[in-house]
Formats: C-alpha cells, structure tokens, sequence
C-alpha cells in the first residue's frame, strides 16, 4: 500500500501577516508597553517574539479612517503605536458607520416596487454607489496590513465629527478592543483615526496566549472585564438580579473565564463536515455527567450541547446559547440536602463557546439563599420518546442552532410553487435573496437562507463593516452602497448563505472595475425583507403554511409537526 | 321586461364572488405589499370557491343551462371549478408523495439531472462492455435502458401513483441478470442504482410538473369565465333597463 506524507500542520503555519519580519518584532520588543510583558514566562513553543511576529500585524490608518464600529464583530485586539484616535461616546452621525439607517419603506415606496422592480438581475442606482464615503482599495479584499490602499470607510470632515459628537481621545501606548476579541461580543465603540496613526492589531489567537502567560496582562484583561462588562453581564442575569451591587461585586470577583473550542469554529466546521467527524465525541468536554458539579457554569458566548449517556452514544437533551446556566439544579440540590449530587448531564463545546465558572461556595454563600428551587431543565428529558428529539439533534450537528430565523420548510406541504421566491424578488428589485433548497432531515428542509445567527461569523473581518446588524431586530443586513466585494463575508458563513452577485447598471450593462478589469461584486443575502412593512415577504406568500422562520431552540416536534 | 328579484341578487353575489376570486391572482402578483397571508387567502378561496358553486345553482336554478351562452358559461364554470378542485387535491397529496422519495430536486434541473445520470450510465455499460469483453449488458442497455434514460418516463403511473416503473425496474435488472458472469454483476447493480435515482427524479418531475401545470388551465379557465360572466352581467343589466 503506498503511502502519502503530508506534516502535519502547525499553529503558525499562516500567519496573521506574511510580511512581519524579524526587524519589526525587534522593533516592537523596545516599545515600553511591550516590554513589561514578561517574555520569560512564556514556553519554548509558543516564545512571546513568536506571538508578535505570527499572531500580530502592524496597520497604517490615514486621519479620517474608521479603524471599528460600535456592533461590529472582531477577533482582534489593537495597541496604538503611534498617532491619536478619537472614541466616540453615543450617538454618531450615519456617515461614520458605513452602514444604512433605512427605516420601514412607506406605502409609496412599497407600492412603487411594483414598477421600479426589473427584470434586469441585480441591476443597481451606479451613481447612489459613488457618493459613498468609502476610501476604495483591492475591491478583491487581501486582509494584509502592508497592502498600500486597504479599502476603507472614512470620515469626510474631522472637525464637524468632533463637534457634533462626543469623544474620547486615546493616544500612543493605548490598548483598546480586548475585551470584544476575547469575548466575540460586538464592539461598544466607534473609533476613527484622528490623525494618520499605526496600530498593532493583535489577533485573538495571540491575545489568549498572552493572557495565558502573562500574569499581570491577564490580571489587567480580567480586572477591565469584571469591571465594564461582568458585572452588568451578572446584573442582567435572572439568577442574580435580586442581588445588590456589593454583592454582586463579590461574585464577579470569584468568577472564573473559561474558554472551550476554537474561535474559528465555522473553519474547523467546515473541515468537520467534510471529513465527516462529527458528534458529541468530536466536541471538548465542558462538564461531564457523573462529575461532582463545584461551580455554576454560565455560557457568556457560543453555543454548548447538554447530553446523557443513551445506549452506546450521546443523546442531546437541549443546547444552551449565551445566558443560559448549567449545573444550577445539581447544586441546589446539594446545598438543600447536604449531599454530594453529580451531574446529570454533560456539556460539550459546540464549536466555541465562552464560560463563567461561579464557585459552588459562591452561589451557595450568596444566590441559593435568595431563590426557591430551580426548574429541573434536563434530567426529565430522557424520558421523552427519540423521535421528538430528532429535528433537534441534526439541527445542533448541522449547527443550525447558529440560527435565530432559519428557513424551515416542510416538505409534505409545500408545493414547489416558488411562490415564496417570486415574493422574495419583489421586495428585492427582482432578485430573490434565497435559494429554495438546502439540507433535508425527514420532511423538513433549511433552505439556503440566511439564519441571522447569534453568532454571525460572518461580519467577522468585514473591511467596511458593511455587513452588520440593523438597529431594530438585530438582522444581519448589508448595506450594498458600502459592500467592496471582497467575499470575506461569503468565505465565512459556514451555511453558504450569502452570494456574490456581478452587478449592472440599469440599462443592464455589466459593472467592471477599469484598473483591474474584473467585475464589480456585491454581497446578497437575505434580509428578512426589514425594511418592507409586514413580515418576511416569504413566509407571507407561502399558500401552504410550509414555510417558517425559526429558532430550533424554541420548537419540539409533535406527531412530525413543529410547535 | 325587468329581472326577477332573486336572479339578480344571485347574479351579483355570483360576480362578486368570482371578482374576489379572481383576486387571490392579483394577491400572488403584489407579495411586496401587505395584503395578508396567502395561506388565509388560499383558504378563503377554496371556502368561496365551494359557496360559488352554491351560487350559481341558485342563480341559474338548474344543473345544465338552456342557451347556447348560458351553456358556454355553465362549461366553463364546471371546468374551472373542477380544475381547482384536481389542483387542491393533487396539492395535498403530491407533496408527500415527493418527500418520500428522499429525494428533493428543483424543477428546472431535472432535465440536467437526467443527462448527468443517462451520461453516468452509459459510460458504466461501456466501461462493462471494455472490461468482461462481453457486450450483453451494453446490448440490453439499447434494448431497454436507453429508452428509460433518454427522458421523464412513466409519466400518467406517476400521476395515479402506480408502482409500474419499479415493477419495470425490477424486471429489466431481472431479465438480464442471469446471462451475466460476477463482473458484470457488480456492474448491473450499478446500473440498477442509478435508474432507481432516476426513477425518483421522474417522479418529482411529473408530480412537481403537475403541481405547476394545473393552473395554466385553471387560471385561463377562470379568466375566460371572467370575461364571458362580464359580458353576460352587461348585455342582462342592458336588456333590463
């Protein structure tokens, strides 16, 4: 039998920036804020000059670039090298988000649809796309930092920004953006270059190694998030909400961060899939059942699978998702009685997911005297017939638990009119934004739509930040005046859900960029038709009652039909 | 001479309905605006429909009509009427039939899907014929399999939901299986294997082509009904002034 050799790849195989060199992470070294980073703490694999020359890149911003959106999605941190930016505080002008405010259309303009929908595909308004505030670059998207003419959003008149807006200045030696990376939460600020500035944006890869090995950055790191986030997080949390602020203080100060799971997990899932390694087996234990329960586990972000040992398997009983707890009824119980009480079921990493880890002497000091018995969540759920869990179980190992509006379809009621796709292309200029096919489990089909996910790996890296939530409901959205073409969004969605379409002008005639003599493209998908009155123009057509938008968290299945 | 009381009331009932009818058309065609849920609108078409019928017995006070006009219309109304019933009932019963399948293709690539297979086999039986240097499955291939691969097959069984394709299949495999020697065996099963995904797109393609199909005569039916009922609510409301 031949044999096939392949070295088995390494962590810093593909580095954040190819063109980091010796000189630069020299260079780096001298810089104070990095040296009082303890470089002898960190192992022979993994040295600190190997972080910054792997797991960072350095990035030149002109005065007016937008370097992130509040609500954008990122993996990176940045640390100011040299030059001033300007953080703004509340609310900012539309020009500086390079995305589209669009409210609800009127009646005129729902009604004008009618004859301003053409048969042209995806025919576009050419001169609304030249009045953009978009500094343009490599349309094609390289992500490199050295790249001469990176595709940027700006701001036009600094000064009127500055008036108009209240800000914060952040200078040299200011780290800023950690806790977002780290905790693949959405920006809470937009920042812009107030003048010409260079940052070194430090991946979350690196960041997690140096908060692993630097005591004092993981005690900054730590201290910044129990103080700005945890404790609003705690705060907002139903368990703790009786509590006061002393005390809550308290419990955020014993509370452990944990990290299960690849940040990338819609790479590794994409590999898993066609590998065909998939199942509980393949996922990071979190908590395993028959295990002593010694801390309240809250999921802060990602999703976790709660399983029970059934048969020679795994038999998922629900997933928990971003605010849900785990291990609450088995420490109860043990506090009540005073006895030990193990896990009734397991969790697993479901791709990535993002951990608070109470102390069990915490939540017995200060929560359990508070509140009356927990709902019991799991432990009923193996008595529930397989059927019912059916659609749940290929839903969390297709990671379609990702989704808040997936498009469900049944199958033994739908008749393959497409009325629902003619629906989708009269509220989208003509083009549908969906594809009426998709993966089938039983009589159920998710069709190729976008599922609006909790956790939208696709706004991660958007250069415009084009892609991103609208400000009532939370879909994902793009706004197409903004959208370069670059495909990073179309790349990541690990659904395939999101097209690139070459564009037209409304004669129809194809748009190509003269430099590179390529076409111009744009990022579609589905919108849930936000900005049209009603709901979902799809689920409104369907003469069948086939189609629906759903949450698989919130449906079970009864008899074959969902509830 | 004027009209009867109750005739007219029924006639302009029976306008009325046809025109709401008629809307459910115009409802598919303006998805961008809300005007309420298809599936509300389907139902009340169908409950309408049903009260239509109702109307125009009561309207006409007979089954079959005396006049030539008259009969015309009363055609025509039997026909549409009909044509939505064979479209609701096949709408309910096909879907399930195509899930069962396992299969689910779109429409319009079904013609693609049964080139890619037809190419699939026939390079299989070539490939049968240059390895076991004997041409018996290559020849019954032309004998039978050709014809059955060349385009949708067994198209009315499909329909009424008869067996007789696999019955067919089966036949066909059965047929030739005991000329041929272990290699070309394994070949058969192949070739067994992609007529019986073939078989299963010809059903989604006659099932999914009659679900589409039924209202190019329902919605021209209905539309001739329109302009002839029209036609017959000017020339009575004329001749009764």
């Amino acid at each position: 039998m031949s044999i096939a050799h392949l070295t088995r790849p390494q962590r810093w195989d593909l580095p954040f920036d190819p063109e980091m060199d010796e000189s630069d992470v020299a260079s780096l070294l001298e810089r104070p804020e990095i040296i009082a980073i303890n470089a002898a703490a960190f192992p022979d694999h993994t040295p600190f000059a190997g972080i910054l020359k792997n797991d960072t890149r350095i990035v030149h911003f002109k005065a007016g670039d937008i370097v992130v959106r509040e609500g954008d999605y990122g993996n990176s941190a940045f640390l100011i090298l040299s030059g001033k930016l300007r953080v703004i505080v509340g609310d900012y002008p539309d020009v500086l988000s390079g995305r589209n405010r669009t409210g609800k259309k009127g009646f005129f303009a729902t009604i004008s649809q009618i004859w301003t929908n053409t048969n042209i595909p995806e025919a576009r308004n050419t001169e609304k796309l030249k009045l953009q505030a978009v500094r343009s670059g490599d349309s094609r998207g390289t992500r490199n930092s050295r790249q001469s003419n990176p595709t940027r959003v700006f701001v036009r008149d600094i000064s009127a920004v500055l008036d108009e807006c209240s800000t914060v200045q952040e200078g040299e030696g200011e780290l800023f953006g950690e806790l977002a990376a780290l905790g693949r939460t959405p920006r809470t600020a937009t920042v812009f270059a107030e003048t010409d500035l260079t940052l070194l944006e430090v991946r979350w890869q690196g960041l997690r190694e140096i908060r692993r090995f630097d005591d004092r950055f993981r005690r900054t790191i730590d201290r910044r998030y129990r103080q700005n986030a945890l404790l609003v997080h705690l705060s907002e949390t139903a368990l703790f909400s009786n509590l006061d602020e002393e005390v809550l203080g308290r419990i955020a100060e014993a509370t452990l961060f944990e990290t299960y799971g690849t940040f990338e997990w819609h790479v590794s899932f994409q590999r898993l899939l066609s590998s065909g390694q998939r199942g509980v087996e393949h996922e990071p234990v979190i908590a395993r059942q028959g295990d002593y329960a010694d801390g309240l586990l809250m999921i802060r972000a990602g999703f976790a699978r709660v399983a029970i040992e059934f048969g020679s398997g795994q038999r998922t009983l629900t997933y928990l998702g971003a605010g849900d707890t785990f291990g609450l009824e088995e420490l109860y119980a043990a506090w009540k009685d005073g006895e030990t009480v193990s896990l009734g079921a397991s969790l697993s990493a479901l791709g990535y997911v993002d951990i608070l880890r109470v102390p069990a002497q915490v939540v017995e000091e200060y929560v359990f005297p508070e509140i009356a018995s927990p709902p019991s969540k799991t432990v009923d759920g193996g008595n529930r017939a397989m059927a019912k869990d059916a659609l749940l179980e290929w839903a969390v190992e297709e990671r379609f638990i990702n989704a808040t509006k997936s498009m469900l379809i049944d199958l033994n009621r739908c008749v393959r009119c497409d009325d629902c796709v003619r629906a989708c292309a009269s509220t989208h200029g003509g083009n549908p934004r969906f594809i009426r096919h998709g993966k089938t489990f039983d009589h159920w089909m998710v069709a190729t739509a976008c599922m609006h996910c909790t956790d939208p790996v696709c706004m991660i890296g958007c250069p415009t930040g084009a892609i991103h939530r609208s400000e009532v409901g939370g879909t994902v959205v793009i706004n197409d005046e903004t959208c370069t073409g670059c495909a990073t969004c179309a790349s990541a969605c690990p659904y395939n859900n999101i097209r690139m379409v070459e564009i037209r002008n409304k004669r129809g005639v194809s748009l190509v960029d003269p430099e590179s003599n390529r076409p111009i493209l744009k990022a579609t998908k589905c919108d849930l038709c936000y900005a049209n009155p009603g709901a979902p123009a799809c689920v409104r057509a369907c003469p069948h009652k086939a189609l629906s938008r759903v949450d698989f968290q919130r449906e079970t299945l009864v008899e074959g039909n969902l509830v | 001479m004027p009209l009867e009381g109750s005739s007219e009331l029924t006639g302009y009932l029976m306008l009325g309905t046809m025109i709401f009818l008629a809307l459910f058309n115009v409802r598919k065609r303006l998805s961008m605006l809300v005007l309420g849920n298809a599936s509300t609108w389907l139902t009340l078409h169908v409950v309408i429909g049903v009260f239509a019928l109702a109307v125009y017995w009561l309207h006409t006070r007979t089954i079959w009509p005396g006049g030539m006009y008259e009969k015309a219309l009363a055609i025509l109304f039997y026909l549409t009427v009909l044509s939505g019933i064979v479209g609701y009932v096949i709408q309910r019963f096909y879907p399930r039939l195509m899930t069962q399948t396992g299969i689910e293709v779109i429409f319009e690539r079904i013609p693609l899907y049964i080139s890619e297979l037809r190419q699939e086999a026939e390079a299989l039986v070539l490939e049968c014929c240059d390895k076991t240097r004997v041409d018996t499955l290559g020849r019954h291939y032309l004998e039978s399999y050709q014809w059955f691969f060349s385009r949708p097959r067994f198209t009315f069984n499909h329909i009424v939901g008869s067996q007789r394709s696999r019955q067919w299949l089966k036949h066909q495999d059965e047929v030739v299986r005991r000329y041929l020697n272990e290699d070309e065996r394994k070949y058969l099963d192949d070739l067994s294997r992609l007529a019986r995904q073939k078989e299963r797109i010809d059903l989604h393609y006659t099932l999914q082509g009659a679900m589409k199909r039924w209202l190019l005569v329902h919605i021209p039916l209905a539309a001739a009904l329109m302009v002839l009922s029209f036609w017959h609510f000017l020339v009575v409301n004329v001749y009764s002034l």
